[in-house]
């Protein structure tokens, strides 16, 4: 094949030139090319090695179903493998790249391969190196393991950047009443017809251009596509163009993949490169065309073997003649008008038809172009050493063939038929369905809203595919409550004046040949039948087994071969041995689109408190906790996190520290019945608490484990403002709701988030509250007799701003919580800090939070992680004997009171200048294996006992290991620590210091 | 009264960004919020509805998923059982009729503008935007960036009700997004 651009014709612009790079050589090409196209003007020939044997490839196509020219397009952090020239738009400085080649594709070392092709079978890899005997004898993959990394290396196609992709990529939404895929003239008549009924239609092309297979065609069809389209634009159509719809979802969904400036030599530094839509129609219209395949014959892969649509689209689309001496091998109608063009565009042209006879009509108008004409004939192997330079021919003999001679020529084209294009029904879960007489699979009806049209639905002339179009067009019209005139009936599947001849591979008695039926990986026609000889009957397990259309092209290209030649191998018909499932995408979908903006910071969302600022200009060091930033420590001048937070932890025992615990969830409860709602999800008694007092409350999940705690504070008779830890908000707020909507309708209650509402403040310490009797507009609030421990108050800090406070201790120490509006949160932060201040007070965060709540062994979310009962954490005394509650059934099976059961404790190291990290397992001292007794959650150097502490489940709990030390195991890390379990409270146990 | 300070502070910068050309969207965060929520029970709410329509002079309270707008304010019907009042003081409910709720700082307020504004609302968010879908006075709720948010459609534009700790990350979110379309920060 050495093509060449033709003085005129086609659909690009010859008054311009781009410049392009391949492989290092400067070359160009004109608006309206494809690289595809582009490249084979200036006559190259090999594109791309193949997968596993290093066989030279060229183009096969002129589409999406490309299985040769697979090539690198772009640099540096911008390489992107794998690319099918045919369908990537050629611009000015595009840069191109064979792959799977050294040093090149045109000679490749790696085509060394293909010699030992004989041994290169379906499975040879999995074969020899898995399980070797006698060193792997039944056993294991783990010398496969090692020789996996090499395999990959020499096998394969490109490969992508290390690079972090420069690009941005956004995800879109859109919704329609009709959604057309493919623009083709069903698509279009389809569109124009829903649309023109009032319908609001979105018709969606993968190309850059409109038209479908009317760009193929010769230049006086023209007329028609322009009419089309100016059609549906006047009807209000709209349109977008290089967008595939690569997937089909439930409820009309549709998974669309726009290149936004994938052709583009400087892209828009505001667009993003690819926008990956979700679209919800009410109607699908699948106008997505049919794929010309190819039979097996001997060294069908070589360049210069391409379908015979592809040779057309070249010449009419692209004005490149693809070969000077053309061979056709056919067993269909659809090659006789690309013959005739191609012969009157200069090339010599020869036909071989399978059939025994062809309708007279076609005979002679292809004949008087000068097209020479064999029935009964096909192709067997093509000649020559990369490229072709000739073609051994079979012709019929009996039911099967003989070797029949040879013909040069320099382009072989075959057509072994169309496969409708049947991806997108298949992913709605249905079959599609073998059409003997077409010799392809068709899209089976659904009951969902969708329709298929044109060539997709098996129809296959032009002007009928423009009926179907408008049929389906009446169709969604129709569904969706519309009223149309258009009375027209759907067209005939078929169209061809003589039938299709099914073939699927030819051969002949005796000769060994290299037929390929899946190029991408490589799959040859022998493989499909070694496969059948070693036991392989379901199509499923074949195309796991040689990893038929599993590449690239999602086996677009081989994929009906292969099931043909199985079913020979069986004895069977295609229908009986049934068709593998197309899944989406219907061609690849880059991950970054997947992705969209949801990466580095954006990741997830991040969750920042009213006082973020305030916090990190007071010298906050962040940290992440869920989606919330939190301050973890402030450090000052010369300090570590160390220094830093034992300093925080003892400010907050000597003086009175500040730190924000806005992240906590906080709900309000109201309604005349909040009482008794409140009673029956906390294990304590909540009927009696007084207005203006608080109480700590545990809730069980329905099972009986603990699902969380906090505060709840009473406001007013029926108004409550509860607090839950960070980790467990959105959940227990789903959880009341849920209670509330489903099970307790009848109780007069509304929970409402108010977590956002309200900015809140911790202040903790001996001198805390001198801090906020200096803060509030009324000192009198703050003393012990006015507002005792476990008080609420609602008061107003100096400026006027609304807080309500409630006194309680996380820490230990005499503390409050402090909330505001959260717009005035900064303004809070200004107030406490110039109080706590000149008292020597600090600011701290979650790891001085953490070192002082080890101390004092409350527990937080590393603790109740879901596999803790009530009696576990030591809290069993809140669970109130006298009245029923969520988990108050369940919790009380035998499993869950055991004796034994881990229980929480207290840890310290036996040499006290020793350290033992969270995570370690709890063991006997004399039986450091398996699980273990139990395990340690927290851990941190405790400044009030001056050594390492944890706390920790372990089974019987502390009075269980009196007098007995245990091991704290950490295999993978510290290695193992002898420790003393104690009880959980390890400093002022019995509470003085809070009761101030 | 201190001033109060936005969630958006140090993030948001008026002026003109992406797209050169003509100004494709307009973002303006509304400050100083004023909303509440009203609360019915079952057998309540016609009454409540009554009280709500009352003060916005309106002749009934919006139904699920609308609104209603006067100089007053604006009711939005958020839930079954719920309405935001916005723009002004809720009305007085017993326990028995109900409950009201201060969300005023709960929320961060960002209206959305412009000839593409509901495409880029669509870039972010999964409702049919469409005239006869989400007209002027349509409410819904909905997610944005894994973020559940309220969308309001009104004369002036969308609006969108943020939850205030995730204001900044959605924030950047719809910035840069809107930048393809040319776009001002008001």
């Amino acid at each position: 094949m050495t093509g060449k651009r033709l003085p005129d014709g086609g659909r690009i612009d010859r008054t311009k030139t781009l410049r392009f790079q391949w492989d290092g050589q400067a070359l160009t090409g004109h608006p309206g090319d494809s690289l595809a196209s582009a490249l084979m003007a200036n006559g190259e020939q090999i594109f791309g090695r193949s997968f596993k044997y290093h066989r030279p490839r060229g183009i096969m196509s002129a589409g999406v179903e490309e299985s040769g020219a697979m090539i690198t397009v772009g640099e540096g952090a911008r390489r992107d493998p794998n690319v099918k020239a045919t369908t990537q738009e050629l611009y000015n400085g595009l840069v191109a790249t064979g792959q799977n080649a050294w040093p090149n594709v045109r000679y490749d070392m790696g085509e060394v391969n293909s010699l030992f092709g004989r041994f290169l079978v379906a499975g040879f890899y999995y074969k020899t190196f898995m399980g070797i005997p006698p060193l792997e004898w039944g056993k294991g993959t783990g010398i496969w393991m090692q020789y996996e990394k090499l395999i990959r290396k020499a096998a394969g196609m490109g490969t992508a950047s290390r690079e972090a992709d420069p690009d941005h990529y956004e995800h879109s939404h859109d919704f329609c009443d009709v959604l057309v895929v493919g623009s083709g003239p069903a698509g279009l008549s389809a569109a124009i017809t829903a649309a023109q009924a009032g319908l609001d239609v979105l018709l969606v092309e993968q190309d850059h251009e409109l038209g479908g297979d009317l760009l193929n065609q010769s230049e006086n069809s023209d007329g028609k596509r322009e009419g089309l389209i100016s059609a549906a634009e006047a009807a209000g159509v709209r349109i977008m163009t290089r967008t595939t719809a690569f997937g089909l979802y439930d409820y009309g969904v549709a998974g669309l993949l726009e290149r936004v400036t994938d052709h583009l030599a400087k892209p828009d530094e505001h667009q993003p490169r690819q926008r990956f839509w979700t679209v919800r129609a009410q109607y699908t219209i699948l106008a997505t065309g049919a794929l010309e395949r190819q039979y097996a014959f001997g060294n069908n892969d070589r360049p210069s073997v391409m379908t015979a649509a592809a040779a057309n689209a070249y010449l009419h689309r692209y004005g490149v003649l693809a070969g000077r001496k053309i061979v056709i091998a056919t067993n269909n109608d659809s090659v006789y008008e690309v013959a005739a063009d191609l012969s009157n565009a200069g090339a010599s042209v020869s036909l071989l038809d399978a059939r025994a006879s062809v309708a007279g009509s076609l005979m002679e108008s292809t004949g008087s172009a000068g097209v020479a004409i064999r029935t009964n004939s096909a192709a067997l192997k093509t000649k020559g050493m990369r490229v072709a330079t000739g073609l051994e021919i079979a012709s019929a003999s009996g039911n099967g063939w003989q070797a029949s001679g040879s013909e040069s020529c320099d382009l072989v084209l075959v057509s072994g038929g169309w496969s409708p294009v049947v991806n997108l029904i298949s992913h709605r879960g249905v079959r599609p369905v073998w059409n003997a007489e077409q010799a392809c699979f068709l899209g089976p009806q659904t009951n969902e809203p969708i329709s298929m049209a044109g060539s997709a639905a098996g129809v296959w002339n032009t002007d009928d595919c423009e009926t179907s179009g408008l049929v389906a067009g009446v169709d969604a019209i129709k569904a969706l409550g519309k009223t149309t005139k258009e009375t027209q009936s759907a067209p005939q599947i078929g169209g061809w004046e003589t039938p299709i001849k099914p073939l699927y591979e030819v051969q002949v008695p005796g000769r060994k040949l290299k037929s390929i039926v899946d190029p991408q990986h490589d799959v040859t026609a022998e493989d499909i039948r070694l496969a059948h000889r070693e036991g392989f009957v379901s199509v499923e397990h074949l195309k796991r087994y040689t990893t038929l259309g599993m590449s690239t092209d999602g086996g677009k290209m081989g994929n009906i071969i292969g099931l043909a030649l199985m079913a020979e191998a069986l004895g069977k018909e295609i229908p009986e041995v049934g068709t593998t499932t197309f899944r989406p995408p219907y061609t690849p979908v880059a991950i970054g689109a997947l992705r969209g903006q949801s990466v580095d910071e954006h990741f997830r969302p991040l969750r920042r408190t009213p006082m973020h600022n305030w916090n990190m200009a007071h010298g906050a060091t962040m940290q992440m906790a869920g989606l919330w930033h939190r301050p973890w420590y402030f450090a000052r001048k010369g300090e570590g996190i160390t220094e830093a937070y034992i300093r925080e932890t003892e400010t907050a025992r000597k003086t009175v520290a500040l730190c924000d615990v806005t992240s906590l969830g906080k709900i309000a409860i109201q309604g005349p019945d909040a009482t008794t709602f409140l009673n029956r999800i906390y294990t304590n008694p909540f009927a009696k608490l007084g207005v203006g007092k608080a109480r700590y409350g545990i809730m069980l999940r329905d099972d009986g484990f603990v699902m969380d705690d906090g505060t709840t504070w009473r406001l007013s008779e029926n108004n409550y403002f509860m607090t839950t830890t960070t980790a467990h908000a959105g959940k227990v707020m789903v959880f009341l709701e849920e209670l509330l909507q489903t099970r307790w309708q009848d109780l007069k209650v509304h929970v409402t988030s108010v977590s956002e509402q309200w900015a809140g403040s911790a202040v903790a310490g001996p001198q805390s509250r001198d801090v906020l009797a200096a803060c509030v507009e009324d000192p009198a609030v703050m003393t012990n007799e006015a507002f005792p421990f476990m008080g609420v108050r609602e008061v107003t800090l100096k400026g006027g701003i609304p807080c309500r406070i409630a006194r309680i201790s996380f820490s230990g120490e005499m503390a409050y919580e402090v909330y505001v509006p959260s717009d005035y949160a900064p303004a809070m932060m200004d107030l406490l800090w110039a109080a706590a201040e000149p008292l020597d007070g600090c600011l701290y965060g979650l790891e001085a939070l953490g070192a002082l709540r080890i101390e004092k062994g409350h527990v937080t979310g590393a603790e109740l992680d879901g596999r803790v009962t009530i009696d576990d954490a030591g809290l069993g005394k809140m669970a109130s004997p006298k009245k029923s509650f969520i988990g108050s059934a369940l919790r009380q099976r035998p499993e869950m009171m055991k004796e034994n059961r881990p229980q929480l404790v207290g840890i310290k190291p036996v040499d006290r200048s020793e350290k033992f990290n969270a995570g370690a397992i709890l063991c006997k001292t004399d039986m450091v294996s398996g699980l273990g007794e139990g395990w340690i959650t927290a851990v941190t150097h405790s400044p009030a006992t001056g050594h390492w502490i944890g706390l920790g489940f372990i089974a019987g709990g502390h009075e269980a290991w009196q007098g007995k030390t245990a091991i704290a195991a950490d295999p993978v890390r510290k290695g193992n620590v002898e420790v003393e379990i104690v009880s959980p409270h390890m400093f002022d146990p019995s509470g003085e210091r809070m009761h101030g | 009264m201190v001033d109060r300070v936005s969630a958006l502070e140090g993030h948001y910068t008026p002026g003109r960004f992406g797209s050169a050309g003509d100004v494709g969207v307009t973002l303006t965060e509304v400050r100083d919020l004023t909303l509440h929520q009203v609360a019915a029970w079952p057998e309540t709410i016609g009454e409540v509805g009554g009280q709500i329509a009352e003060l916005l002079g309106a002749k009934s309270a919006p139904g699920p998923c609308s609104s209603c707008t006067n100089a007053a304010g604006s009711i939005l019907r958020i839930e079954p059982l719920k309405w935001w009042v916005f723009g002004a003081e809720a009305p007085e409910v017993s326990d028995e009729m109900g409950a009201t709720l201060d969300i005023s700082h709960s929320r961060t307020h960002l209206r959305i503008s412009g000839p593409k504004a509901a495409v880029l609302v669509n870039r972010v968010l999964p409702l049919d935007l469409r005239a006869d879908a989400f007209g002027v006075g349509a409410v819904a709720s909905s997610a944005l960036h894994h973020v559940g948010v309220t969308l309001w459609h009104t004369e002036k534009g969308y609006e969108l009700f943020i939850p205030r700790g995730f204001a900044v990350a959605v924030w950047e979110i719809i910035t840069e997004t809107a930048a393809q379309f040319g776009a001002e920060v008001i």
